[in-house]
């Protein structure tokens, strides 16, 4: 097995963890850290093409990862901010019990 | 390949942990673990930059985020999450196990199987700083706008409306 098929079925390995505990679980913040898993697999296919893919390539690969990073941080912190309201509204993060809007 | 050998299993095992842990908090640190391993493993294939950024922003604020997040709210109930577990597996696996089978079969066929490189190309801080500030500006600028416009949001929710303002202090 070459390295980037290792680093790519780790990869793989781990994005399905995250769909796992995104799908299975119900507590909102496990969900986000479901989501943050899937997020991590991504930035890894990224490093992986740009170290072991064709040679004399540019930084396109760390380029994408620093970007990714970013808006992964925005996301964790808007999920975390509506999450809290949420806890307010309903005192639980429990998504089951987020119905309201169910007709 | 060697620390790419050990790093991937440690990489797996916390992870399995964090999605099967029943307990939240044990959770958030597992993914925290994850995260840290994550950065190693960067380092350990030449991009050290990104492998710093890794530390700084996911161990150091998503992860802490979470954890801080997880004390402020009532975790939710542990007997229950167990409970539940058992029913929600199968339609869980049976979801997963497509998506997975897909993407190995890809890379089963896919990947060349020629030697990779013997040394990592070359990523100086300096032409990454370059690439950023002279080709990427519209992005750099759009993400600063986001990260604006996030930090603005996440203060509005998660402002409690029923508090009163405090008084200057005199």
């Amino acid at each position: 097995m070459t390295p980037l098929s290792l680093l790519l079925t780790l990869s793989a390995l781990l994005f399905s963890l995250g769909l796992f505990a995104v799908l299975t679980r119900r507590n909102a913040i496990l969900i986000l850290v479901g989501i943050e898993l899937m997020l991590n697999a991504a930035n890894i296919n990224f490093i992986a093409f740009w170290r072991y893919g064709p040679p004399d390539v540019d930084l396109t690969g760390p380029l994408f990862v620093l970007f990714s990073i970013a808006i992964a941080a925005a996301e964790a912190a808007v999920g975390l901010a509506i999450i809290l309201m949420v806890f307010r509204h309903t005192r639980s993060t429990d998504l089951n019990r987020l119905d309201s809007l169910h007709g | 390949m060697i620390p790419l050998l050990i790093l991937s299993p440690l990489i797996l095992l916390a992870a399995l942990g964090a999605v099967w842990k029943a307990r939240p908090v044990h959770a958030a640190l597992l993914l925290a673990l994850v995260l840290a391993m994550i950065a190693v493993l960067y380092l350990t294939v030449g991009a050290e930059f990104v492998g710093l950024v890794q530390f700084m922003v996911y161990v150091g604020a998503v992860a802490i985020l979470i954890v801080f997040a997880l004390l402020i709210t009532r975790p939710g109930d542990e007997a229950a999450e167990l409970a539940r577990r058992p029913r929600s597996l199968a339609p869980g696996l049976a979801c997963v196990a497509p998506v997975l089978g897909l993407l190995l079969y890809a890379i089963g066929t896919g990947v060349p199987g020629e030697a990779a490189q013997d040394c990592p190309p070359a990523m100086p801080v300096t032409a990454l700083g370059l690439e950023l500030f002279e080709n990427a500006v519209p992005a750099v600028l759009a993400v600063g706008v986001l990260l604006t416009a996030v930090l603005v949001g996440a203060a509005l929710f998660a402002r409690d409306p029923a508090s009163k303002p405090q008084p200057p202090i005199s």
